[in-house]
C-alpha cells in the first residue's frame, strides 16, 4: 500500500519534471529526529528517504514513510510515536515539496548553501517553510544535508501536558541524502 | 494640478538679470580619508535623533561632527543597503551580501535565523501590525519572521516581482513593496499570506515602483521609474497625479515637508521640488551641482534640515527654513531698501537704482526684472492697495502709484497734500493708507481706484497732533486696527479712535531681576505684533521691548539678543518673532523667550540688512531684503526641535565603559569617572556649547565646548552629573540630562559594618567575662568538692571498722601463711600510700584507679574470701576518673550489704559505651544499716558534674545497685 502511494506520489510530482529536463533522484537518504526534553531524549531514524530535484526550474520533492522510523529507545515510544502523535496509519508520509530559492546551476561541481522554500507536510498538516541545506555537487552526484526544527503545534500534534517534560515541543530534524543526475 | 508655466517678463523695456539660483544653502560632509572611496548609500535618523550613514565600506554613526564606524565582526563585505530601527529600538542593518546584522551594546551582531538569510541585497525592513518582522530582498522577494520561522513571499506566491526596491508599512499595518511589476500589498492573516497587487490597471502610472513615502496623514507618495510621482489616497483608495507630465528621469527617493513641498530625488537628474501650495514643479538649482546627481537618499531631520545623499556630493544638508537669493555681481543694483510680495506672490524689490521684481526661470534660477526704468526712482518703501496697485515710496520724490497690468502711473507729492516727499514706510487697512514720512504722517482716504479716476483725500498728523516727532520710520497697523508709529527719538505713538498717544519711557524690567528702572525708548525702528496681541518694538540702541498694553518688558543682550543693531522685526505664522540684524537672524519664541540663531551655517552672511525691508507673502514665507540679496524664510509646518538634543553617550570608570543605564553604585576605589556627552544640533554643530555640574562635587555649572569630562578621586558619597547643551548661550530653558550615582564608602567606613564590629566586640567581651566568671566559680567548687571527697575517702579508710577488720584478717593469716600476711601488709600500705598520693589530684588515669582498686579488692577478698567478688570486665582505656571514685563506691557496697556464704556480694565494673563506667552490685541490704552520711556518694556526684557537666546516674532496684560514672576524656 505504502509502496503504491509512493509510486503515485513520485509519478504525480515528477511527471512535470521529467517532461522538462534533467533531475536528480535520491538513491540514498536518511532522516534523523531528536526530541530533547528536560527529562528525556528521544531519537529515531529512517533510511527510507525518497526525493527528486528538477534542476531546470529548481523544484524538488522529498518524502519519508513515517512507519519506517526505527531506533526508539523503547518499543513503547515507537508505539506512542506512530499511534498517538503521528497517527501513521492515517498520515503515512511526511513530504516537503517546493522550489529552491537560489538560482544556482546544480550541474556544476561545487559546494553551496541553498535554501529550499516549500510546503512541509507532517501529520497531514501543511506548513510553508524555508529550509537551509548544505549541498555539494561532484560528478553528477549531489549530496545534501540539512538541520531544522519542527514545532509540533505547527502540525496539529498535541501533547498532553504531562508528557511535555519527556517530549519536546520542538523536534530537531536532520536530513541527509545523496542524489544522482538522471 | 499642472505645472504652471513660468511667465517670463512681459513688460517691454525691462531688464533681465540672471542671478544665482534660489536654493537652500547646502553644506557638505566628508567621512574622512580612510573611507574616501566609500559610496554613500543612505542616511537614517534613529529614535534618539543620532544619524546613521550606510556606505559601501560600512555603517557609521554621525553626530554632525564625527563619523564613527561600526563594522561587522567577520571579514565579509560591509556594504550597507538598508537600516531600520524597530519599535523596541534595535537598529537593524541589511547588507549587499544578503546578511542581516543588528546593533547591541554598541556592537554589530549577526542575525542567524535557522532558515538562513538571503544571498541577495537586503533592500529594507518593516514591522507589521502583528509585530512580524519583514525584510525586502533584491532578487528573492520578501521575507517575514513570524513566531518561530522565517517565511518567503516571491513571485510564486503572487508577488509582482522578486526585485524589491522599497518596503513600507501602511497605516493599516500592511506591508507595501515596490517592484518591477507594480506594488504588492502583503499581510499575514491567520498564518495565510494575503497579497493584493496594484498595477497599471489600478491606476498606477508606471509598473516600476522605486520609492514609497508616507506623509503626515499616512497617505503614500509613490515614485516611479518613468512617470514621476503619484499619490495614493487611502480614504478614496485611489491614485492621484499631481504631475501631468514628467520627463526628468527615474525617481529614486522622496521626502516631504508637510503641506509645503515634495522633494523628488532622481537618478541622474538631481532634485526637483513639487510645491504642495500651488502645484508648481521646480528644479533645485545647480548651486551645489546636485542637478546632475543620482540621488541615493533624502531625509528631513527634526530641526528642519534636509539631507541629500548623492553620487557626486556624498552627504550634504541644508536648513529648509532658509533660502538666500544673492544679487549677482554685474547686476546694476545692490542694497535692497524695501521689499513687497504682492497678491500674486510676486516679490517687488525697491533699491536706490529703481524698482525690480524677482523671477525664476525654468531651471529654478533667479533673476530680477526692472520696472519703471525711465523714472530713475530711489525706492525706500512699497505697499499694495486694495486695487492691486503698487505704491512706491521714494526718497524725496513722493509716492508713485503703479499698476503692473495697465502700466498706469500716478505720482503724489507735497502738492497733493503729502506732509513730506520722503516716504519711509507705508501701511493701510481697507481704504485708508498711512504714509510715514520725514515730515510726519499723511493719512490718505481712497475713494475708488486712484489710477482709475478715484479721488483721495489727505490728512496730516504731526508733532502738534501728539506724535513723538515728525521723523517716522515705520507705520504698523495691528490686529485691532490701531496704527503704531515708530518715531525717531521719542518712542512710539499710537493712533486709536482718532487720537494719538505717545510712549517714550519703558520700565527696564527683566524677568529674573527684581526692581526696575526707567529706560527711554528714544529711536524706534521697527514694530510687530505677536499672536497674543502684544506689540513688539526694536529700538536703535536699547534692544527689544514687548508691550502688553500696560507695561513694557525689555529684552537685550542679557536675554540672548545677539546684536542690538536691529533693523526689522516680523512675526511668522507660528507666532515666532524674527529679529533681523547685521549678524544674522534670531528667531524668538515669545512665550518661552527661547532664541535660535541663524547665520552663515544656513547661508546668511554679510547681509547688512536695511531698515524694515521685510515682508510676508501669501504662503507665509518671509522675505528679507539685504545689501547682497534676499533671505527667504519658510516657516515649516513640522513641529521642529528648538533645542540641541543632549545625550550622555558614555560613562567609563578608569577608561572602562560601563552600562550607565543600570549601573549607579560604585565601590570606593571605582572613583575615577569619565563622562562623554553630546548635543545634537545638525543645523550648526560647531556652535554647540555645554555646561555641566557634578552635584556633590562642583559648586556651580562649568561651561565648556568639550564633549568629555573626567572626575578622579571622588570621595564616597552620592552625586548627580547634570549636563545641558545650547547652540546660542541661552541656558534657561535647555533640558538637563542627569545621571545620579553613588560611590560607596569602603567596607570599613560603612555604618552597618562599624555597628557590626562594635556589637561583636561587645559580644565577645561579654561572653568572655561570663565564661571567665563561670570558670572561676567552677574551679572553686571543684576545689571544694575535691577536698570533701578526699576527706570522705580518708574518713572511710581510717574508719576503725576497716582497720579492725583488716587487722582481724591479718591475724588469721599470720599464723596460717606468714608470707601472705607480709603480702597483705604490703598491699595495705600500698593502698594507703597511693590514696594519699592521689588525694590532691583532680583526675587520674583509669589504669591507676584500677591499680588502687586491685589493692583494695585484695584486702577485701582476704577478709571475705569467696563471698566477695569484683569482676573487672574492661580493657584499660584512655579515660580519667576522679581519684578514689571506685574505691569509695566499693567501700559503700561493702558497707551497706550483707556478705555471707549464702549471700555473696558480686561487684561488676565495666564500660557502658565510651562515656560511662558502670559499677554494679547485687543489693542485699544489711538488716541494721550502718550509720551513713551519704557524704561520699553526694560529693562524687557533684565532682563529676563539675568535671564533665554530666550527672552520675544512680539506679537502685530491688536486687541491684548500679552507678554510672561519666568518665573524663
Amino acid at each position: 500500500m505504502i509502496r503504491l502511494i509512493f509510486i503515485v506520489f513520485i509519478f504525480t510530482i515528477s511527471a512535470a519534471f521529467y517532461s522538462k529536463g534533467k533531475t536528480y533522484v535520491c538513491h540514498k537518504g536518511q532522516i534523523l529526529f531528536k526530541s530533547e526534553a528536560s527529562l528525556e531524549v528521544i531519537e529515531a531514524k529512517s533510511e527510507k528517504l525518497q526525493g527528486i530535484i528538477n534542476i531546470d526550474d529548481r523544484s524538488f520533492a522529498l518524502m519519508i514513510d513515517i512507519n519506517s522510523f526505527e531506533g526508539f529507545s523503547t518499543p513503547f515510544y515507537k508505539r506512542l510515536f506512530n499511534e498517538n502523535y503521528m497517527e501513521s496509519t492515517k498520515y503515512q508520509q511526511a513530504t516537503f515539496v517546493g522550489k529552491i530559492i537560489e538560482k544556482r546551476n546544480l550541474e556544476k561541481d561545487g559546494a553551496y548553501t541553498l535554501r529550499a522554500k516549500g510546503k512541509l507536510k507532517i501529520h497531514g498538516v501543511e506548513q510553508e517553510r524555508i529550509i537551509k541545506s548544505q549541498v555539494s555537487v561532484k560528478d553528477g552526484t549531489l549530496n545534501f544535508e540539512s538541520s531544522f526544527s519542527v514545532f509540533l503545534n505547527d502540525h496539529d500534534i498535541t501533547l498532553p501536558k504531562i508528557v511535555q517534560q519527556k517530549i519536546s515541543e520542538e523536534i530537531q530534524v536532520n536530513v541527509k541524502g545523496q542524489m544522482r543526475l538522471k | 494640478m499642472s505645472i504652471r508655466p513660468i511667465i517670463l517678463s512681459l513688460i517691454i523695456g525691462c531688464l533681465a538679470l540672471l542671478s544665482n539660483a534660489q536654493s537652500p544653502f547646502f553644506k557638505m560632509h566628508q567621512i574622512g580619508e580612510t573611507y574616501r572611496n566609500a559610496k554613500i548609500e543612505l542616511i537614517f535618523e534613529a529614535q534618539n535623533s543620532l544619524l546613521w550613514i550606510g556606505t559601501s565600506e560600512g555603517l557609521f554613526s554621525y553626530d554632525g561632527l564625527e563619523f564613527v564606524p561600526f563594522l561587522k565582526s567577520d571579514s565579509t563585505s560591509n556594504h550597507v543597503r538598508s537600516v531600520f530601527q524597530n519599535e523596541k529600538g534595535v537598529l537593524w542593518v541589511g547588507y549587499h551580501d544578503g546578511t542581516v546584522w543588528y546593533l547591541e551594546k554598541q556592537q554589530l551582531n549577526k542575525w542567524e535565523p535557522e532558515e538562513g538569510t538571503p544571498s541577495v541585497p537586503i533592500m529594507g525592513f518593516a514591522e507589521d501590525h502583528n509585530g512580524n518582522f519583514w525584510l525586502a530582498s533584491y532578487g528573492e522577494g520578501i521575507y517575514y519572521k513570524s513566531e518561530n520561522h522565517l517565511y518567503n513571499i516571491n513571485t510564486d506566491d503572487g508577488l509582482l516581482g522578486d526585485d524589491i526596491y522599497v518596503m513600507k508599512t501602511d497605516k493599516l499595518g500592511r506591508i507595501w513593496v515596490g517592484t518591477d511589476g507594480g506594488i504588492s500589498i502583503c499581510e499575514i492573516r491567520n498564518k495565510e499570506k494575503i497579497i493584493n497587487n496594484l498595477t497599471r490597471d489600478d491606476g498606477l502610472p508606471d509598473e516600476i515602483v522605486r520609492e514609497i513615502l508616507e506623509d503626515d496623514d499616512g497617505d503614500f507618495w509613490i515614485g516611479t521609474y518613468d512617470k514621476g510621482v503619484c499619490f495614493y489616497d487611502f480614504e478614496k483608495e485611489k491614485f492621484e497625479y499631481p504631475l501631468s507630465n514628467w520627463d526628468n528621469g527615474i525617481v529614486s527617493k522622496l521626502e516631504i515637508f508637510k503641506d509645503r513641498e515634495l522633494w523628488i530625488g532622481t537618478e541622474g537628474n538631481g532634485v526637483w521640488l513639487l510645491s504642495l501650495l500651488d502645484g508648481t514643479l521646480q528644479k533645485l538649482s545647480n548651486q551645489n551641482q546636485l542637478s546632475g546627481s543620482k540621488i541615493h537618499d533624502l531625509h528631513k531631520d527634526i530641526e528642519g534640515n534636509i539631507w541629500v545623499i548623492s553620487n557626486l556630493h556624498g552627504i550634504c544638508h541644508a536648513n529648509r527654513q532658509f533660502e538666500f537669493i544673492p544679487i549677482t555681481t554685474g547686476a546694476d543694483f545692490e542694497n535692497i531698501q524695501s521689499i513687497l510680495a504682492d497678491r500674486e506672490n510676486k516679490v517687488w524689490v525697491g533699491t536706490e537704482k529703481g524698482l525690480f521684481t524677482h523671477e525664476l526661470d525654468e531651471l529654478g534660477n533667479s533673476f530680477f526684472t526692472q520696472h519703471l526704468k525711465n523714472q530713475s526712482l530711489n525706492v525706500i518703501s512699497l505697499y499694495e492697495d486694495n486695487f492691486e496697485n503698487i505704491w512706491i515710496g521714494t526718497f524725496g520724490d513722493g509716492v508713485y502709484i503703479f499698476n503692473k497690468r495697465t502700466l498706469k502711473i500716478r505720482r503724489l507729492t507735497e502738492k497733493d497734500g503729502l506732509s513730506n516727499g520722503s516716504i519711509l514706510s507705508m501701511n493701510g487697512v481697507n481704504d485708508k493708507i498711512w504714509l510715514a514720512t520725514l515730515g510726519g504722517v499723511t493719512e490718505l482716504q481712497l475713494n475708488g481706484d486712484p489710477l482709475e479716476n478715484g479721488s483721495l483725500s489727505t490728512r496730516n498728523l504731526n508733532q502738534e497732533d501728539g506724535l513723538g516727532t515728525n521723523f517716522i520710520y515705520k507705520v504698523f497697523v495691528d490686529s485691532k486696527a490701531r496704527v503704531w508709529f515708530a518715531t525717531d527719538g521719542k518712542g512710539i505713538s499710537v493712533l486709536e479712535n482718532g487720537s494719538i498717544k505717545n510712549f517714550q519711557k519703558a520700565a527696564h524690567y527683566h524677568e529674573d531681576e527684581p526692581g526696575s528702572e526707567e529706560v527711554l525708548l528714544k529711536a524706534v525702528y521697527s514694530i510687530t505684533e505677536d499672536q497674543q496681541g502684544h506689540i513688539w518694538l526694536s529700538t536703535a540702541k536699547e534692544g527689544i521691548f514687548e508691550f502688553d498694553g500696560k507695561e513694557f518688558k525689555h529684552l537685550t543682550v542679557k536675554e540672548g539678543i545677539r546684536d542690538l543693531a536691529i533693523t526689522s522685526l516680523i512675526t511668522d505664522k507660528k507666532g515666532n518673532i524674527l529679529i533681523v540684524h547685521p549678524t544674522g537672524l534670531d528667531i524668538l519664541k515669545p512665550e518661552t523667550r527661547h532664541l535660535i540663531y541663524y547665520d552663515k551655517a544656513v547661508g546668511i552672511e554679510d547681509i547688512d540688512p536695511n531698515l524694515n525691508a521685510v515682508c510676508k507673502d501669501r504662503n507665509d514665507n518671509i522675505w528679507i531684503g539685504c545689501k547682497n540679496g534676499i533671505i527667504k524664510y519658510l516657516p515649516l509646518n513640522e513641529s521642529l526641535e528648538i533645542h540641541p538634543r543632549t545625550r550622555l553617550s558614555n560613562v567609563s570608570i578608569f577608561l572602562e565603559p560601563i552600562d550607565f543605564h543600570s549601573d549607579t553604585t560604585f565601590l570606593y576605589d571605582q572613583n575615577n569617572l569619565v563622562f562623554d556627552y553630546l548635543g545634537l544640533w545638525y543645523t550648526d554643530p560647531s556652535t554647540v556649547k555645554y555646561r555641566y555640574q557634578l552635584v556633590g562635587y562642583d559648586r556651580d555649572w562649568i561651561f565648556s565646548k568639550d564633549r568629555k569630562v573626567t572626575y578622579s578621586n571622588l570621595d564616597p558619597g552620592t552625586y548627580s552629573f547634570n549636563v545641558a547643551s545650547t547652540e546660542n548661550d541661552a541656558w534657561l530653558d535647555e533640558p538637563i540630562i542627569s545621571y545620579s550615582f553613588e560611590v560607596l564608602p569602603p567596607l570599613w567606613q560603612r555604618w552597618w559594618f562599624i555597628l557590626l564590629v562594635l556589637l561583636s566586640a561587645g559580644g565577645i567581651f561579654y561572653w568572655y567575662q561570663k565564661a571567665r566568671d563561670k570558670r572561676i566559680q567552677r574551679v572553686n567548687l571543684l576545689e571544694k568538692e575535691k577536698a570533701e571527697s578526699n576527706l570522705a575517702a580518708l574518713k572511710a579508710q581510717i574508719n576503725p571498722h576497716f582497720l579492725f577488720n583488716s587487722f582481724n584478717t591479718l591475724v588469721t593469716v599470720i599464723d596460717e601463711d606468714p608470707k601472705t600476711a607480709v603480702q597483705y601488709v604490703e598491699k595495705m600500705s600500698d593502698f594507703y600510700r597511693t590514696m594519699l598520693e592521689y588525694r590532691d589530684k583532680d583526675v587520674i588515669p583509669l589504669a591507676e584507679e584500677l591499680a588502687l582498686v586491685k589493692n583494695y579488692t585484695y584486702l577485701l577478698e582476704r577478709r571475705f574470701g569467696e563471698n566477695f567478688k569484683v569482676n573487672l570486665n574492661m580493657s584499660v582505656e584512655q579515660i580519667y576518673l576522679a581519684p578514689l571514685t571506685l574505691q569509695i563506691l566499693l567501700e559503700n557496697a561493702v558497707k551497706h550489704n550483707i556478705i555471707s556464704k549464702t549471700k555473696p556480694l558480686t561487684v561488676n565494673i565495666y564500660m557502658n559505651g565510651d562515656d560511662y563506667l558502670v559499677i554494679e552490685n547485687n543489693l542485699q541490704l544489711k538488716i541494721r544499716p550502718e550509720k551513713s552520711t551519704q557524704f561520699g556518694l553526694q560529693s562524687l556526684i557533684k565532682r563529676y558534674e563539675l568535671l564533665t557537666g554530666k550527672k552520675m546516674k544512680i539506679e537502685e532496684t530491688e536486687d541491684t545497685f548500679r552507678v554510672e560514672i561519666p568518665v573524663v576524656k
